[in-house]
């Protein structure tokens, strides 16, 4: 069962006209959320009763009739009111530009005027819904490796062996990451120590930029894909989207600095894993 | 030239055809209408049906096709009538007078939601809303204020009413006596079509069956009181807006009139008393010659259900005059100026259908409502075509053309279709009900999005030829303290009244509306009496309860 993001549509105010709302709402379901629509006439309090109790990620309030600077305010407050102020609101319809600072000024996190492709508004509450998920997958494993950038692994390799008495496990090169790696191996853990195979390698990149060090750690999984397809819809910005071959005939991806301080993440999955843990079962 | 001749020289430009084809296609696989109508490269006397009497005929004459009048235009134009209404009944007061001193010649009013659906300004449901698309309006005393100043008995008003629609007309009918004008010689429209609410506008308030009703006591009594008055404007206007097809339009707005005729005829009304003050709603949508055969296809399916199935005897019973707005949701906030283009066109289209009356929509309108200028210039659109185009001097110019003739054919048979599958569902209420119209509209609305994301279907300035910086235009604010003054108008309004009177004429509204007795007199009395509509509504959901959308 795969988590997906839950949205209501909701018609603030008076107007009678849904046909955005109701455009909108389909595109949501077509992108993969589950959509809860209010019908017509929804007091603000009756939004946020209807957002709190259907559980939602995102509320997105439609109004064509000028009232949104008085409604969409006041949605937002109830929801503060009531410890929910974790659900992302956007708004849509007819709205004047000059009233768009306002609106975010008073919590309204974008707004979306006619002429918005369905799947701008789509991409944007993806990647911006805030809620914690409960998470179906089991915390990683372990720490398989941690990743260090070197000029020349020539250079670096003596004060690992020698000086702290690490045992090489091997070296080997991936082409797709334009990279050559040696293995260190450090109890359940490795350390890697990547020299880059060509001046345009991203290793190449970040040693120019920030000279050598650590570059990034990388956790032990099971079930990579389903990991990183959770990870895009809770918002979390991934360089890969899907795995791609890594060293031991790994599945590997790295997911955006961006989205841990600026800390590079990778996930690893190796093939001897999968089947081999039990399942993570979930209540 | 013989036919002979005629399918030697068809073959031949066929031939040429498939040989231009060959070197370089054309710029679509298939062209289509709105309503998908498949359109070829070619017409020809082929397509043109060979019954000229039956089904094309002649202007003010049945079945209509080519129009209601005689000479149309050459006679009179159009009325030209912009829709407007914001704020105070003050403000909009001066934007009549300001349209009418422009050449406008006749009034339309646009009400606030909160008079639309029964609110007075100062109710919790009326949050936000006092003033923001159309006017105020709590009672008579906001009513007077409003029409203060215009004869009443030269100019004629349409009212974008449809729920509380008796309550307005009771107003409009109470300033007249106040006025000097009897009853008798008041004219306009209010749109009163509560069945397209339901489908595609939300502004209802009770449910189907004593909405009917209340429709049924208006047919009676204005027959009776008030017989210049269009007592009904059944739209197809909003159900295009919501995202359907010109045929769809067509369909369905004929078979909201059928089941409008079927409750008046239920309710023991003779067909041609009531019938001749039926009036029609169209939109003026994009597709100019589609737009146009929409039109003289309506006139002609209309004047047969009348003829044929209704068997009304007073040619006035047959004809489908209709009023018609430019269409609002083909409108961009894109280079809002190139809504000037799209609503020539579109009013070009309406004047070409034979329409009798034609709002033109503003530049400014997908993102707000019109400023006095971009008013200005809408109606001047309307003026440049009716002086200068030189298309109102004949009557129905585009008759005869095959592609034209075609299309009307199409479009007609077409609505045929859905109107057997609604009577199918047991007729136009219990389509609603089930909510069989609602569904085609948005599965033809959800379409068309996912054209225009693909760019399948061209908007210029939104999905192609942007521009990079959208210069804002200045954009009408509606007085945001307005809620407040409202308020204090009609506290000061609650104080100084008679409310013994006010309680004892609701009372007797309430009897009448539990009865079966018509509602009109009643409500006449509760207004004279300055009930607000609030008061008056809030009896009427008392005994009526009210609808909840499918």
């Amino acid at each position: 069962m795969e988590q997906r993001i839950r949205v209501l549509v909701a018609k603030p105010g008076l107007d009678g006209h849904d046909r955005g709302a109701l455009v909108v709402a389909q595109a949501l379901r077509d992108e993969g959320m589950e959509v809860v629509y209010t019908g017509l006439r929804q007091t603000p309090a009756q939004i946020a009763a209807a957002a709190i109790q259907e559980d939602v990620d995102c509320i997105g309030l439609s109004c064509l009739s000028g009232a949104h600077n008085e409604l969409f305010p006041e949605v937002v407050r109830l929801l503060r009111e009531q410890g929910a102020d974790d659900i992302l609101i956007v708004g849509g319809g007819v709205i004047p530009q000059e009233d768009i600072p306002f609106l975010k000024e008073q919590g309204i996190a974008e707004v979306f005027t006619p002429g918005t492709p369905t799947r701008v508004t789509a991409d944007y509450i993806r990647a911006h819904v805030k809620r914690k998920r409960m998470t179906l997958q089991t915390a990683p494993s372990k720490i398989a490796h941690i990743g260090i950038a070197v000029k020349s692994l020539e250079a670096a390799l003596p004060f690992y062996t020698q000086q702290l008495g690490l045992p090489l496990i091997g070296t080997e090169e991936v082409e797709s990451e334009q990279v050559r790696i040696a293995f260190l191996q450090i109890g359940e853990s490795r350390i890697e120590l990547l020299e880059p195979a060509s001046a345009d390698s991203p290793i190449a990149k970040f040693i120019e930029k920030r000279g050598e060090g650590i570059h990034h750690i990388a956790f032990d999984v099971d079930h990579i894909e389903d990991r990183l397809q959770q990870l895009k819809e809770n918002g979390i910005p991934l360089i890969h989207e899907t795995p791609k071959p890594g060293a031991h005939g790994a599945s590997i991806a790295f997911l955006h600095p961006k989205a841990a301080g600026g800390v590079l993440f990778e996930l690893c999955q190796y093939p001897q894993a999968e089947g081999s843990k039990e399942e993570s079962g979930h209540e | 030239m013989t036919t002979k001749d005629c399918t030697e020289l068809y073959r031949k430009w066929q031939q040429e055809l498939n040989e231009r084809l060959a070197k370089s296609p054309e710029r679509k696989k298939q062209f289509a209408t709105s309503s998908d109508i498949v359109v070829d490269p070619l017409y020809t006397p082929d397509n043109i049906d060979q019954h000229y009497m039956d089904n094309i005929g002649f202007p003010g004459q049945y079945p209509y096709t080519r129009g209601v009048q005689p000479n149309m235009y050459r006679g009179r134009l159009w009325t030209m009538r912009q829709y407007a209404g914001f704020g105070s009944a003050e403000e909009t007061n001066k934007r009549f007078r300001y349209l009418l001193e422009q050449g406008q010649t006749g009034l339309s009013v646009a009400f606030d939601l909160p008079t639309q659906i029964g609110y007075d300004s100062d109710d919790p449901m009326a949050a936000g809303e006092v003033g923001k698309v159309g006017v105020a309006i709590d009672s008579l005393e906001d009513m007077e204020v409003l029409l203060e100043g215009i004869p009443l008995d030269k100019v004629s008003t349409s009212m974008t009413i449809n729920a509380p629609a008796s309550v307005l007309l009771a107003m409009y009918i109470a300033v007249g006596e106040k006025q000097g004008v009897p009853a008798a010689k008041l004219s306009g429209t209010i749109q009163n079509d509560i069945l397209k609410e339901y489908i595609a506008r939300g502004t209802y308030i009770f449910p189907p069956k004593p909405s009917m009703r209340l429709i049924t006591d208006i047919f009676a009594y204005c027959a009776e009181h008030v017989p210049k008055w269009n007592t009904i404007s059944i739209s197809g206007y909003h159900i295009r807006e919501a995202g359907s097809t010109a045929v769809q339009e067509v369909a369905f707005t004929i078979a909201d009139g059928i089941a409008y005729v079927e409750a008046a005829l239920k309710a023991g009304l003779d067909i041609d008393q009531f019938a001749p003050q039926l009036s029609f709603f169209f939109n003026g949508h994009n597709h100019f010659f589609e737009e146009i055969a929409k039109f003289r296809a309506a006139r002609r399916m209309w004047a047969r259900l009348m003829k044929e199935r209704y068997g009304a005897k007073n040619p006035k019973s047959w004809q489908f005059r209709v009023h018609t707005q430019t269409g609002g949701s083909t409108l961009t906030a894109q280079q809002p100026d190139n809504n000037i283009v799209r609503v020539t066109l579109q009013a070009l289209a309406a004047v070409l259908g034979g329409t009798q009356s034609l709002h033109t929509n503003s530049r400014d309108e997908a993102l707000a409502l019109p400023t006095e200028e971009s008013a200005r210039i809408a109606l001047r659109t309307q003026q440049i075509i009716a002086f200068e185009s030189g298309v109102t001097d004949t009557v129905d110019p585009l008759a005869g053309s095959y592609f034209v003739e075609y299309l009307t054919d199409q479009v007609e048979a077409k609505a045929l279709e859905y109107l057997e599958k609604i009577e199918q569902l047991g007729g136009a209420v219990a389509a609603v009900e089930a909510g069989y119209m609602q569904r085609e509209i948005h599965k033809q609305a959800y379409e068309t999005q996912r054209k225009i994301e693909s760019g399948e279907e061209k908007v210029v300035g939104m999905n192609c030829f942007q521009l990079e910086h959208e210069p804002q235009p200045e954009l009408l604010r509606v007085d945001p303290t307005l809620g407040r003054k409202q308020k204090e108008r009609l506290d000061a309004l609650r104080a100084k009244r008679n409310n013994q009177a006010v309680e004892q004429t609701l009372a007797q509204l309430r009897a009448a509306a539990e009865g079966t007795e018509n509602l009109m007199p009643s409500i006449l009395e509760c207004v004279r009496n300055y009930a607000t509509i609030g008061e008056i509504c809030g009896v009427l959901r008392d005994v009526f309860g009210e609808y909840r959308a499918v």
